[in-house]
């Protein structure tokens, strides 16, 4: 029995983190506990009932047995896995509006036209970009969060404070069929006083476009304060390749980097908010 | 021993050879290669290798598990180069072993085998870190323009092998055979598809939901391999686990041979032996162990990311 199981049938929950199932932590600190997994990427049977079950087709690097779960003493727990990452993406769509298409779509659609007498339609359209809004699985109805005022005090996290678990565990990554890349990873770092988590969703679609989406999560032991910021950013590759000095030799260095990417994207979209734990009795 | 044979000695170690002896080695291979024709036509029994990668180590375990070339008779289906830590080294043996053995060894071009890919995904800027310049890259940008577009192994009721897979302008191997090969890869055409399209479960043909390249379903290549008289299409160009997948009633496989791809995907690799009876024997191989080759430790480092 494993803690993170996939699911098998249409009736499972999409998601199932049985912390109790977890095995032991990696780290504990003050009544909450760190579980991380990271496997192989999905065989071919689990990718076919991924893929009937999220109707989409998986990603090229799907780590479907990965995860990062924070979890209190009390049940709190939020977790983070690829197959709730997944279903989050807009499985329909028109790719004559609204969906990303790659940099040589519209000349290569018309050469097919000239060329071809037969037209050939864009199958199963849905978000190849894999694009999700995913801020993680709380693990029941236990959690919840609300908006707050309070930003995460970057102040505290810059303290070089000794780390006494890290981790970093990719969910999954796209190629975008050599169109760019498409990846959702997690970290985390443990310290002695508070943890920290970043999931983050990476995108460049070659001379089209970039997209950050990151998920960050704080906790601060002492008084179980809970703190999760969502910001979404983007700008067009122009836009991102014009900010590259021109003494700066290789492009492709900086457009791969997704840490100097996220500080030249500009913000779209940002929030923060707070969850307690429920009370033990 | 022959400069040629030392060449070979070295890159087993990993090691690059000096720029003037890429440049005549590629010029030695271009000349072979120009005589190949588009679908080359290889004897049985060989074993077919799909995606390498540039990852050299798991390379040297190919061929330990299949065997050193020239006691057996390969075919690559392209992708050698970008993504992995050794694209040079892994391309330059291949290339290598391709003049000394011409016809132990065939090479076909992959849709990684392009000026336009290489600059993006990794094996340009490995030019330019290991030779100071660009000129290993030129070179070698200009062999990939005359490698084959496939091939075809063990006459009729043989196997096509070809990186991607079909394309609607291609009904016959002869249209195939028609393509002015000696370009770029182009955006759009039978070349392109040949090297880029994927097989799906759909009815026909499509269009890939990124709203270029195309997908082919069952039918299409049902009705390819029985107008053709093959048994089977070999094609590479998608990672799988298990490192080899057939569909569509096993007439049509999928052949992975980069284990732990990008060092971190944890699948295992295949190849695929086409006996003189045209029998399948699939060998599976894991990655070298990674500590061996000084390849970053599987723990990450701590960071004090924000």
């Amino acid at each position: 029995m494993t803690g993170y199981q996939f699911p098998s049938q249409d009736s499972d929950p999409l998601y199932h983190f049985n912390v109790s199932a977890l095995g032991a932590p990696a780290v504990s600190r003050l009544g909450w506990s760190v579980y991380s997994s990271k496997k192989p990427i999905m065989s071919a049977n689990e990718i076919e009932r991924a893929t009937e079950r999220l109707t989409i087709p998986m990603p090229e690097m799907i780590f479907g047995n990965n995860y990062i779960v924070v979890a209190h003493k009390s049940g709190w727990s939020l977790g983070f896995n690829a197959i709730d990452a997944l279903d989050l993406v807009a499985k329909h769509g028109n790719p004559q509006g609204g969906l990303v298409k790659v940099a040589y779509s519209d000349a290569w659609m018309n050469d097919k036209k000239k060329s071809s007498g037969e037209v050939h339609q864009v199958v199963k359209p849905f978000d190849w970009t894999y694009t999700t809004s995913y801020q993680g699985t709380p693990a029941s109805s236990l959690v919840s969060f609300e908006r707050t005022s309070e930003t995460i005090p970057l102040g505290r996290l810059r303290r070089p404070d000794p780390i006494l678990f890290f981790d970093d565990v990719v969910l999954f990554e796209d190629e975008l069929g050599d169109n760019g890349i498409t990846i959702v990873s997690v970290k985390i770092r443990v310290m002695e006083e508070r943890l920290f988590l970043l999931c983050r969703f990476f995108m460049r679609v070659d001379d089209v476009l970039f997209r950050i989406r990151d998920t960050r999560l704080f906790i601060e032991f002492a008084d179980n304060k809970i703190l999760r910021e969502y910001t979404v950013k983007q700008d067009s590759y122009e836009n991102v390749k014009r900010k590259i000095r021109h003494s700066a030799g290789d492009l492709g260095l900086y457009l791969r980097d997704a840490n100097w990417v996220a500080e030249q994207l500009p913000v779209v979209e940002t929030f923060t908010e707070t969850s307690t734990i429920p009370v033990i009795n | 021993m022959s400069d040629l044979d030392k060449a070979i000695g070295l890159l087993k170690d990993c090691q690059i050879i000096p720029e003037d002896q890429v440049r005549d080695l590629c010029a030695r291979a271009q000349e072979l290669l120009i005589e190949e024709r588009n679908v080359q036509v290889v004897d049985a029994p060989v074993t077919i290798c799909g995606d390498i990668h540039g990852q050299f180590h798991d390379l040297i375990t190919l061929f330990e598990h299949g065997g050193q070339c020239p006691d057996t008779n390969y075919l690559f289906l392209g992708d050698f180069v970008d993504r992995g830590f050794y694209s040079l080294e892994s391309f330059l043996l291949l290339l290598c072993l391709k003049v000394r053995y011409p016809d132990r060894i065939t090479l076909i071009r992959g849709n990684h085998e392009s000026r336009q890919i290489t600059t993006v995904y990794g094996f340009y800027d490995e030019c330019i870190r290991k030779y100071g310049s660009a000129n290993v890259w030129r070179y070698c940008c200009d062999v990939f323009d005359y490698l084959a577009l496939g091939a075809l192994v063990g006459g009729p009721g043989g196997v096509f092998c070809v990186h991607g897979g079909l394309s609607p302008a291609v009904k016959s191997l002869d249209q195939i055979r028609l393509i002015d090969r000696k370009q770029e890869v182009p955006h759009e055409g039978a070349m392109c598809d040949l090297l880029w399209s994927d097989p799906d479960d759909i009815d026909g043909w499509g269009v890939s939901p990124r709203g270029a390249g195309y997908l082919f379903g069952a039918d299409k290549v049902k009705e390819f391999n029985h107008n053709n008289d093959l048994s089977l299409i070999a094609r590479a160009h998608q990672l799988v686990m298990e490192g080899y997948k057939e569909m569509f009633d096993g007439e049509i496989v999928t052949v992975w041979s980069a284990p732990n791809y990008c060092y971190r995907c944890g699948n295992v690799a295949a190849i695929l032996t086409i006996d003189d009876k045209l029998t399948r024997t699939y060998e599976v191989f894991e990655a070298a162990p990674q500590e061996s080759k000084g390849m970053p430790a599987k723990k990450p480092a701590a960071d004090y990311f924000l």
